[in-house]
């Protein structure tokens, strides 16, 4: 199969690690797999082309508007690949009814300057084929395709057991690891730092490690944009490191020098059940995850063993009780990463956009 | 059919006037026109929508600047309009080789940026039509005048408002300063006692863009805000493109000039027609063969070059001489250059 993603690919944010596992799974299982448009020096590993004859799928994989290839990329594309060869994957929930949580939301026009209609004639230009990374979209007229996924040859440390596994587990510069920047997480965030906080002495300090946690930035603040908050007291008070953001190839490595990596999902993505680039990555690390999750999302996703990942009402004894029990904790880790290998893999996602390819997807066919 | 037009839109410059006229038209040939965006509030009649899917055609109009939608966008319309039913109108000739006048004035400033124009319009697709009067030098284009006279705009003298200048030009300074410096001045000055105001009406006649280069080559805004001052010329405020015509009709003589390279690529711009509507003597800096191209051979006595001083003075003396040069030029106008003939045109063009 001839795959052309069709995305921004930054190695700094959102999918660009995603993107990378596609382009390596391809090529294990002899696919052709490339990112639309010229080459990126900052990305060595990414094939790009603009050469668009034989291509059997194109993956219009959607988060913000600079998603959409500039002139005249965008205008070759869409009348050189036709529309059933070609499916939109909405990361961002875009294609839904306008969506209010918290501070979260799915369009904000003064954000982007566009608005809900804008993002829905968008995508039904581009494909009658609209999959989002959620077992139950919302709409009736969009598929369920979770994009991201798992690569069993990514895990930073592969243990035999759960045994080994807890063995190794120490010597770590922090307690927690947080990798990912400061967009509609801060609530959960503060919510986790203030339960661990009781644990903090024994379990490490934390890292958060990602744009504008340290202050609210000044665009954040002029434009009235709330959900970017931080509380630099707190982050002072509990020893917290706030750090920049690390490209994508440095996040698993990060998150392996700390005990504990939360993983967190935004409002909106909770609520639409979406899963993250993270949701699988933070298993690859040298840590052991915490689920700031729900408890059905983590069954669904995750598989069953993955809940005692999840902590309870307090998160400090949850801590302490994987201090004391650490091959417990390392047992549903193994556990898990078994099952997201077993339902989560790319060579799983690659077969099904390839059945999407063969049925022409653009007919909006769902998988 | 409807046709949405894809264009920088503002109301005192560009293509403005003529799209207004387009849209005024379309509907006796059972069409209609709109712009894509939203309403302006300062020109409620031009019509806006960005109701993409409703139309039937897309025409995007470009000047000198590669304008560009929102992506998304322009990927709804993308995919609404397949490439034959896209057409695309290049008012200021980017779709040519690199054209530099006299070290001066020029359709692209590198190979480069004219790549990236040939680049965006054969993505684009369609047909590119250009407003010249001249064979396209690319066999790729068609000529199309685009631009029309409207006789229901003529001004007629009873309505007409008060005159208060002698001479005026009514345009912005856009690549004008060398022939304005070169050409008119020096006759201003030879014959500045005998002539009363003199107006040059329009952007960037006191100072470059506040934007900055972003806005264009230096060179393009340059003026003498000095010179003006020594010669009393007045610089009043751009006026919108509904207000050209009366405040053209303010003054005895009216100038044409053009920039270089669109005269030397025998473009038509809204101007030519504008100013034969206005209750006024038009001047043009074009040489007599353009002049006659254009406007018939009547035109080619209201040819400027190489006798400004001589002919302005003229026209002030002989004023009924020169409005029936210029009743002449209009009746040509209105038999080969309405606007009527310029949608017919359009339309049948799009229906293709």
């Amino acid at each position: 199969m001839k795959l052309l993603l069709v995305t921004w690919v930054d190695p700094w944010v959102r999918s660009v690690s995603t993107v990378h596992k596609y382009v390596a799974a391809g090529r294990r299982q002899g696919h052709d797999i490339a990112i639309y448009g010229e080459p990126n020096a900052h990305l060595p590993a990414l094939p790009f082309t603009t050469e668009l004859d034989g291509v059997d799928l194109a993956v219009f994989v959607m988060q913000v508007a600079a998603d959409f290839p500039d002139m005249p990329y965008l205008a070759r594309v869409l009348d050189g690949i036709p529309r059933q060869r070609r499916l939109v994957i909405d990361l961002w929930g875009r294609f839904n009814d306008t969506i209010r949580l918290e501070h979260d939301f799915n369009h904000l026009q003064k954000m982007d300057g566009h608005a809900g209609w804008e993002w829905e004639e968008a995508f039904q230009a581009v494909s009658d084929t609209i999959l989002q990374p959620t077992l139950a979209p919302l709409r009736p007229n969009v598929g369920s395709f979770l994009f991201h996924g798992w690569d069993p040859g990514s895990v930073a440390k592969p243990y035999r057991d759960a045994r080994q596994a807890a063995a190794a587990w120490g010597g770590k510069a922090y307690g927690a690891a947080y990798v990912g920047s400061n967009w509609q997480r801060w609530e959960q965030v503060r919510r986790f730092l203030e339960g661990y906080a009781p644990a903090r002495e024994r379990v490490g300090p934390v890292c958060l490690a990602g744009w504008d946690w340290s202050a609210r930035p000044p665009w954040a603040a002029a434009m009235g944009i709330m959900g970017i908050d931080t509380d630099p007291t707190l982050l002072a008070r509990l020893g917290v490191e706030a750090h920049d953001g690390v490209r994508f190839d440095e996040v698993v490595g990060l998150l392996g020098r700390a005990r504990f990596a939360p993983v967190i999902h935004r409002p909106l993505f909770r609520h639409l059940g979406f899963v993250t680039n993270r949701t699988f990555e933070t298993f690859y690390a040298d840590s052991l995850p915490v689920l700031m999750l729900p408890r059905d999302f983590v069954a669904a996703i995750y598989g069953e063993a993955a809940l005692t990942l999840v902590p309870g009402d307090s998160i400090a004894a949850y801590l302490d009780d994987a201090l004391s029990r650490p091959a417990v904790y390392w047992d549903a880790v193994l556990q898990t990463r078994s099952h997201l290998e077993r339902h989560h893999s790319y060579a799983q996602r690659l077969q099904q956009l390839e059945a999407l390819a063969a049925g022409g997807a653009g007919a909006g066919g769902a998988p | 059919m409807k046709v949405l037009l894809v264009m920088k839109h503002r109301g005192d410059a560009g293509n403005t006037h003529a799209v207004a006229n387009y849209m005024r038209l379309a509907p006796r040939f059972g069409h209609s026109v709109a712009i894509f965006g939203a309403p302006i509030w300062y020109v409620p009649e031009l019509q806006f929508s960005t109701d993409i899917r409703s139309f039937d055609r897309v025409v995007y109009i470009y000047e000198s600047e590669l304008y560009r939608i929102e992506r998304m966008n322009e990927a709804v319309i993308l995919a609404k309009f397949p490439r034959q039913h896209r057409l695309i109108m290049d008012t200021d000739g980017m779709y040519n080789p690199v054209v530099v006048v006299d070290g001066y004035d020029f359709n692209h400033a590198s190979e480069a940026e004219r790549a990236r124009w040939i680049a965006h319009l054969d993505a684009l697709g369609g047909r590119i039509m250009q407003t010249t009067m001249a064979p396209p030098l690319d066999p790729r284009v068609q000529a199309m005048a685009f631009y029309g006279y409207n006789p229901a705009l003529q001004m007629p003298p009873s309505a007409s408002p008060a005159k208060q200048f002698d001479i005026l030009h009514v345009g912005h300074n856009w690549w004008r300063w060398r022939e304005v410096a070169r050409d008119l001045l020096p006759a201003f000055e030879e014959i500045r006692a005998e002539v009363g105001r003199i107006g040059f009406i329009g952007l960037w006649w006191d100072a470059p863009p506040p934007e900055g280069p972003t806005a264009g080559p230096e060179e393009a805004f340059r003026s003498d805000p000095e010179r003006f001052r020594r010669l009393n010329i007045e610089t009043p405020r751009a006026v919108l493109y509904h207000d050209v015509i009366h405040t053209m009709s303010t003054a005895r003589i009216n100038i044409m000039t053009q920039r270089p390279v669109l005269r030397r690529l025998k473009h038509l711009t809204l101007k030519y027609f504008e100013i034969f509507c206005a209750d006024t003597i038009p001047l043009l800096m074009l040489d007599a063969d353009h002049a006659e191209a254009v406007y018939g051979p009547a035109g080619r006595e209201l040819s400027l070059p190489g006798a400004v001083a001589r002919k302005l003075l003229d026209a002030l003396r002989r004023p009924d001489h020169y409005r029936a040069v210029v009743e002449d030029v209009r009746r040509h106008l209105v038999a080969n250059f309405s606007y009527d003939r310029r949608v017919e045109e359009l339309f049948a063009v799009l229906q293709d």
